[in-house]
């Protein structure tokens, strides 16, 4: 079912690196004119505090700076995130709801190796597709004078790629529970949003910032990795709630009706 | 609840269901049923739409559990044992659902390798016997040549156990002919096979027992030799010039008639030969001659119909 979950996905990431690629360029493309321009930069400061601290805008004009805003404070993890919970409410309950699940299980699998090799596809496609959006900034940035330290981008892009999974995860896991894949898309989506909404608020209002560990992207992204780097701690966090929500789905799925 | 138990019976049990219950919030599931399928034997469920026909299927499968009672397949617990069940087993479900995108050569060879895998000369075997093309995708397949899809799945590689849901549904009567005679030839082979349709006539066809489900219980298991003679014929004849009809009432096997003007409506058990012999002397205007739907067999034989 890996290699099978892999090629129906093979057409959809095409479309998705292609998207992406396209998004990388066009922001790169921006950068030269914006880059350590002095005007631009008076123009930043001028945008108040507020709205500075909830889209993240600071040093714009700075590689990291303009990356961590342009690219992502919010779109990057959104498109890949977006993706991981189309193709992981897709491989479980979109399979059920078509009813494709009785044949399948008509093969002597068990339900835990269905689960889990389809979250093994949609690993590997969260993170090639996180790997592209790598490539492309560390590797055609120089070319639009953008340059980023290796070890920056990567931990950036790996906090992307586990809060992403963390979404796709949850979009399977609600899947293997109740077979809806509407609602799996729907719970999903509102989760991955509700945790930036969360992280993003906290800069701002100092009430939530006692919740900021709640939200998976304050740990993922939350402590700005594009600059300062891996922070391993909070890394596992985020991995260790893909883990359980995985063990979620094994289990559930193991034990109710499948559609009738 | 009537229990024949046939003459020759076989040493070993395949599948074993013992009082099984599924009750579903909605009303429906089945209730108590208790069933013996034996090795090498041909067993057909049959039953109107809505009976717990593919209820009791999907519980043998694993796929739904059930509420009480025990399944046991080729001695294995149906839940407990399920990858090791479904290894001997091979199943074709009632409402087939194909992967689209791809060709039935890709999805049999993806079902093969899960098998662990398959020698590609025994799928070609059932690819040939159904006259499949294997190599376009689903999406521009006909209904019947998806169901062929679905029974080279089911059949391909042997297995002992064959679980077929409505096989012969949407296909053309030469392939119902082949499925027939792959299904006779795994029993003679001594594998087993467990059909259910709601057509009386396949299943005839197929099985050396029948089980009669309605509203989730089995009310009856016959052998079909047992139930064809049971069922009777169904005569309407129209005739050119008025008869005399007392003479075809009274011949023997007529259990009930009645009279239409020029018409002349029998029900004929067993034997039907003295009747077409007799009508055949008249010139008719009409005639034809069915086999009663499973409507009336069942409100013929086993009391009224469901509410």
């Amino acid at each position: 079912m890996y290699d099978r979950s892999l090629f129906e996905q093979r057409r959809g990431i095409i479309g998705w690196v292609i998207g992406m690629a396209f998004f990388c360029l066009v922001m790169l493309a921006m950068y030269p004119t914006i880059h350590a321009n002095a005007s631009f930069a008076k123009l930043i400061e001028a945008y108040p505090e507020a709205l500075r601290k909830l889209f993240d805008i600071s040093d714009y004009t700075t590689g990291p700076g303009y990356l961590r805003t342009e690219v992502f404070s919010f779109m990057a993890p959104l498109l890949i995130a977006i993706y991981a919970i189309l193709q992981g409410s897709d491989f479980l309950a979109g399979e059920e709801e078509r009813r494709t699940i009785d044949l399948l299980l008509a093969n002597p699998i068990s339900r835990r190796r269905v689960v889990f090799e389809k979250w093994l596809a949609l690993a590997t496609g969260t993170f090639v597709l996180s790997l592209v959006l790598e490539l492309l900034l560390g590797l055609v940035g120089p070319l639009f004078l953008l340059h980023l330290g290796w070890r920056q981008l990567t931990a950036e892009v790996l906090g992307t790629a586990l809060f992403a999974l963390f979404g796709g995860t949850f979009a399977l896991a609600w899947g293997a529970a109740t077979g809806a894949r509407g609602s799996a898309r729907g719970v999903a989506a509102a989760v991955s949003v509700a945790m930036y909404l969360l992280s993003a608020l906290a800069q701002l209002v100092t009430a939530l910032k006692s919740f900021e560990w709640a939200s998976l992207w304050y740990h993922a992204l939350g402590g700005d990795p594009l600059t300062t780097g891996f922070h391993y701690w909070h890394l596992g966090v985020v991995a260790l709630s893909i883990g359980a929500l995985l063990a979620a789905a094994l289990l559930l799925f193991d034990r109710r009706d499948l559609a009738t | 609840m009537e229990r024949v138990v046939s003459a020759d019976v076989k040493e070993s049990v395949a599948i074993s269901l013992d009082h099984v219950t599924k009750i579903y919030r909605g009303g429906g599931g089945i209730h108590e049923l208790s069933l013996d399928i034996n090795v090498g034997e041909v067993f057909g469920f049959l039953g109107p739409n809505g009976a717990g026909k593919t209820t009791t299927i999907r519980l043998i499968l694993d796929l739904i559990r059930p509420s009480a009672g025990r399944i046991s397949v080729f001695g294995l617990d149906a839940r407990a044992d399920s990858v090791a069940i479904r290894r001997r087993l091979g199943y074709l479900p009632g409402e087939l659902a194909l992967y689209e995108r791809l060709s039935a050569r890709q999805i049999l060879t993806h079902f093969a390798h899960l098998r662990g895998g398959l020698d590609w000369s025994k799928v070609q075997h059932y690819v040939d016997a159904f006259d499949l093309d294997v190599d376009r995708p689903v999406r521009s397949l006909s209904r019947g040549n998806r169901q062929k899809v679905g029974l080279v799945a089911a059949m391909m590689g042997d297995p002992e156990f064959l679980v077929l849901d409505e096989p012969t549904s949407g296909l053309d009567p030469l392939v119902q002919r082949r499925v027939q005679e792959e299904v006779r030839r795994a029993a003679r082979e001594g594998r087993t096979v467990l059909l259910s349709s709601h057509v009386l006539s396949e299943v005839g066809e197929m099985a050396d027992r029948v089980g009669l489900i309605r509203d989730g219980r089995l009310i009856a298991i016959e052998a079909v030799a047992q139930l064809q003679q049971r069922s009777a014929h169904l005569v309407e004849a129209r005739f050119r010039e008025p008869t005399d009809f007392e003479v075809f009432i009274a011949l023997p096997g007529v259990t009930s008639h009645s009279v239409d003007g020029r018409t002349l409506h029998l029900e004929v058990a067993g034997d039907l030969n003295p009747i077409v012999a007799l009508l055949a002397r008249h010139v008719l205007d009409d005639l034809s001659i069915r086999e009663p739907t499973l409507e009336e067999l069942f409100m013929r034989f086993y009391g009224a119909p469901s509410e």
